[in-house]
């Protein structure tokens, strides 16, 4: 049976997205590719490597490669920095994509253009974080419409919702004092930097750490904030980072705030013995950072064996966000006329099949539906693309 | 694609699938298959195919939930795509992707098939672990499993009773095993007069709603103790005896406990071995069937036509399974086609006549292509082939051409690529697998990180096509340094080719010792395809590195 006449809208660049519209591609049906950003890949494709002398399966290089095979695929369409807009309720669906204006860009390239070496994490945004993303932008830095933004409106037969998550917003636990200190990041800022320097820097100055501490389930598990779910991202990344830090800098103390540890798929033992050897854990969770004279960050908590307080100083804390639903997730699930989860995320509604929704012809890819790895997401996707085409074949 | 029908080859494809195991991923798996209109032999070695032969606790489902399982089950037995083979194992497989021989041994005879892809489902196992407690199981002591079957039959055996749970003291754990302690404590807490204790070293809740399921036990009034070390036990008249630190107030607290409930592994079958084996599919370090690389996610081995999915290459969900399958049906789709399919002709060819029958190739290629035919031949699969090239470096009589990679090409890019940087010293020649340091390299070129004048590159489809005598070459070709990048160990697309890599390296580095020249002017590196700074990084420093070799000379 020809599937070539069969037309579906991935909304979504991100890992999920982009792994649905390759497979889709594969069985011979076109792709409309949404994506609100000015470049594909979302979150995973700023994701540092973080192998030491060996990979640590942390899967950030597969974006890399699954975001080159998409961009070079002549059956998906992409549409940058579009949104949707209106959409009509039954299949086939009339969509009608709204642009989204990139704003400050035009301070920012002018450095970029002449090199990278100045400030890499902002070019390294501005060309959207690989090379594959050039394609959608001219030679001044700036998107290029006739590439990336080609359609107001598209047909289609179907829809995966594959629009990711967003990390959590450190500024809402304020004791932390993120964006204040600069020696607190986030895990997501530290993958960035990781990625487009090439070492585990601290902001104040530029130098590696010496001494790390990584303070885990920063807005996951969180009662009072009502997030009741493990994020399951950020033990595998601090850790991988962590041993990457250890790799980089062999003199490097680091110590892993937590709750929990919770696994990384496939080898954990093996790797949680290494991890054991080489890093510092600590089973409590520090609430208030101060600045020292010596640009340090200073800490207190209880210790866990004798319930004593403990201060500690470190060149740099970070602070391992956790996945939380997209801030579009109530608008589209509006448009799409799902449903959510009492946690905000897209509700499946068939246990067997995670990227069933309650609407015809509309499906489920990646962290959109929950908390997921690059692994995950990419399997989540398959099975969305599999569930689209038995979908499809069904209609028809 | 590059290629025109030309250079295609048309190559027939089996339409049958086996798939191993009758769990539920493995129905589902079948189920999928035939959806896409093959013919599946679905083979069990168990009693019966289904929910007899699933591993995962079921605990979670209610009816409703558990007739679509059930209906999931019966489907399988009616449907006409699919040949349901119980009792029955695989004894003995040989071939290649599209055309793979299987023999299977049950009740009767062995059965000889053929097959275009084998998906593999096998089921995790679970073991109590009593001994490492120092434990037996008996009317006090109790496995998760035993648990679980009078909470089913017998949940009024608990009322009134103490219930204590130890788990993560002698296992790392997993979610599974976490799941089944949080449902059971559930069940436990609603029964009458039942006090619920649980003792864990790391709450595993990295799952769906486990995070969820744990808060509603503890509402319920299950006590959870949080320990770095197994609390002390002593069976006794009345039961057990659990003496523990409590990590808030520090002081050692003694539960009496009618009943201790031990933890149980949730791990992979240890069957796997033998069908890796079978199968000439690599093992992770835990016993799954699949290498630890993330180039083969999501159900890929590291041969062509041999998928695994759920408990064969992971601890996963049930939910997390069943996405496996729908996974391998695409690929088997994608594999399989319409019957035949299309593939370069040229993607590794053998000159029969230098071929000296040394089995060298047939014994490094890390995909199970080569094979021997009836004349006696060694025969390259071009379905198989993933043209890396490991097998062309490593034949002695430089009998095996890749591609687009032949020696001459290769050769070819040298010249250019040295003659190229005229006047620009040194002259760095690197030699870069695709994959990895050739993208690093592009990228960081397209984002204008500063890199040596004199630096080239070479590509290769991957580091183990990087032959001994390239990298003499380079150098007589007049580079003052050679570079060989490769992917990180355990992140090669073709699993060794970086270790064969290194191994050439070495032996050239030697070489050049002996000829008298620095070894420094060979640098083995590894990078990722997203790690343009560090290729920057690398290569300046052995720009420096030869700068300094250079003034040094002079000296002399």
């Amino acid at each position: 049976m020809s599937m070539e006449a069969k037309k579906v809208m991935v909304i979504g660049g991100g890992i999920a997205g982009l792994s649905a519209a390759r497979e889709l591609s594969r069985n011979g049906i076109q792709v409309e590719l949404v994506e609100k950003a000015d470049f594909l890949g979302g979150h995973a494709i700023q994701y540092a490597c973080k192998a030491t002398d060996t990979c640590q399966q942390c899967g950030a290089c597969t974006v890399e490669s699954i975001l080159k095979e998409v961009v070079r695929d002549t059956n998906i369409r992409v549409h940058l920095a579009s949104r949707i807009d209106q959409i009509s309720g039954s299949p086939p669906f009339e969509v009608k994509l709204e642009r989204i204006a990139i704003t400050g860009m035009a301070d920012k390239f002018k450095d970029c253009l002449k090199g990278y070496d100045k400030n890499p994490v902002q070019c390294a945004a501005v060309k959207g974080y690989s090379r594959h993303n050039a394609k959608y932008k001219t030679a001044d830095g700036l998107l290029n419409p006739d590439i990336c933004q080609t359609a107001d409106k598209l047909e289609v037969d179907a829809i995966i919702w594959a629009t990711g998550f967003v990390p959590f917003d450190p500024n809402q636990k304020s004791t932390y004092r993120y964006g204040e200190l600069p020696n607190v990041v986030s895990g997501m800022d530290l993958e960035r930097s990781k990625r487009t320097s090439g070492s585990f820097l601290r902001p104040s100055d530029g130098k590696p750490p010496q001494t790390i501490a990584f303070i885990q389930c920063v807005g996951s598990r969180d009662e009072r904030l009502g997030h009741l779910w493990c994020s399951r991202v950020c033990g595998p990344y601090a850790l991988r980072m962590a041993l990457g830090m250890k790799h980089q800098n062999p003199d490097a103390k680091i110590t892993i705030f937590y709750m929990d540890i919770q696994n990384i798929d496939h080898c954990f033992p093996a790797f949680y013995r290494q991890c054991l050897n080489d890093l510092t854990f600590v089973r409590t969770i520090p609430v208030d950072m101060f600045q020292t004279d010596e640009d340090r960050i200073r800490t207190r908590y209880m210790s866990e064996n004798d319930s004593k307080p403990v201060e500690s100083e470190f060149d740099l804390v970070v602070l391992s966000v956790g996945v939380m639903p997209g801030t579009d997730n109530v608008s589209l699930a509006d448009l799409l006329h799902t449903q959510l989860t009492p946690d905000g995320f897209a509700a499946s509604t068939d246990k067997l099949n995670a990227t069933m929704t309650n609407q015809k012809g509309i499906f489920l890819a990646g962290t959109v539906q929950g908390p997921k790895d690059i692994a995950d997401s990419i399997a989540h996707a398959g099975n969305a693309a599999g569930e689209v085409i038995k979908y499809l074949r069904r209609a028809s | 694609m590059n290629q025109t029908n030309a250079d295609m080859q048309k190559i027939e494809m089996a339409g049958n699938v086996l798939v191993l195991g009758g769990g539920l991923t493995g129905i589902r798996t079948a189920d999928a298959i035939a959806a896409q209109g093959y013919s599946v032999s679905l083979v069990e070695s168990g009693e019966a195919v289904g929910l007899e032969a699933e591993s995962r606790p079921l605990n979670g489902f209610n009816k409703a939930e558990m007739n679509i399982l059930y209906k999931m089950v019966e489907q399988i037995r009616s449907s006409e795509r699919i040949e349901v083979l119980e009792q029955t194992s695989l004894a003995r497989a040989a071939g290649v992707a599209g055309n793979y021989k299987i023999w299977l041994s049950g009740q009767a005879a062995l059965v000889e098939k053929n097959v275009g892809a084998i998906v593999v489902a096998s089921e995790l196992t679970r073991e109590p672990l009593n001994q490492v407690y120092g434990l037996e199981i008996g009317k006090a002591v109790i496995s998760q499993s035993g648990l679980e079957q009078t909470l089913a039959s017998e949940p009024r055996n608990f009322a009134d009773k103490t219930v204590a749970f130890v788990v993560g003291f002698a296992q790392t754990g997993n979610p599974l095993v976490m799941e089944r302690v949080l449902r059971s404590a559930l069940e436990l807490a609603q029964v009458d007069g039942s006090s619920v204790y649980v003792y864990v070293k790391d709450l595993k809740v990295a799952a769906e709603d486990l995070e969820r399921l744990y808060m509603q036990t503890r509402d319920r009034g299950v006590l959870f103790f949080k320990l770095d070390h197994a609390p002390d036990i002593e069976l006794n008249e009345n039961g057990v005896s659990i003496t523990y630190n409590d990590p808030v107030i520090s002081e050692d607290i003694i539960l009496q406990a009618d009943i201790l409930v031990i933890e149980e592994t949730i791990e992979a079958d240890c069957a796997n071995t033998r069908l890796a084996d079978i199968l000439g599919i690599d093992i992770g370090k835990e016993g799954f069937l699949q290498s630890d690389n993330v180039h083969r996610y999501p159900v890929a081995t590291n041969r062509e036509g041999i998928f695994v999915v759920g408990g064969s290459r992971q601890v996963q969900t049930l939910d997390q399974a069943l996405m496996d399958a729908e996974n391998a049906a695409l690929q088997v789709r994608r594999l399989l086609g319409d019957g035949t399919i299309l593939v370069p002709a040229n993607k590794a060819v053998l000159d029969t006549g230098k071929c000296t029958f040394c089995l060298t190739c047939f014994r490094c290629c890390p995909h199970g292509a080569i094979y021997w035919n009836t004349d006696n031949k060694p025969v390259i699969s071009p379905v198989a082939c993933q043209g890396c090239g490991i097998c062309a470096g490593e034949c002695p009589m430089d009998a095996i051409q890749i591609g687009e990679f032949s020696d001459t090409a290769i050769h070819e890019q040298l010249q250019c690529s040295v003659s190229d940087t005229a006047g620009k010293t040194p002259k760095i020649v690197a030699f870069c697998c695709q994959n990895s340091a050739m993208e690093a390299a592009q990228m960081a070129r397209d984002f204008r990180i500063g890199l040596p004048g004199g630096l080239r590159l070479v590509q290769v489809p991957c580091a183990g096509k990087i032959d001994l005598d390239y990298i003499l070459n380079a150098f007589v070709e007049g580079a003052d340094g050679v570079l060989v990048m490769a992917c990180h160990s355990g992140n090669c697309k073709s699993e060794h080719g970086n270790t064969y890599a290194q191994w050439r390296v070495n032996d050239v580095q030697q070489k050049l010792s002996e000829a008298g020249l620095d070894r420094a002017r060979l640098r083995y590196a590894t990078l990722a395809s997203n790690m343009a700074s560090d290729f920057v990084c690398i290569v300046t420093e052995f720009e420096t590195l030869l700068k300094d070799l250079e003034a040094d000379q002079a000296l002399i």
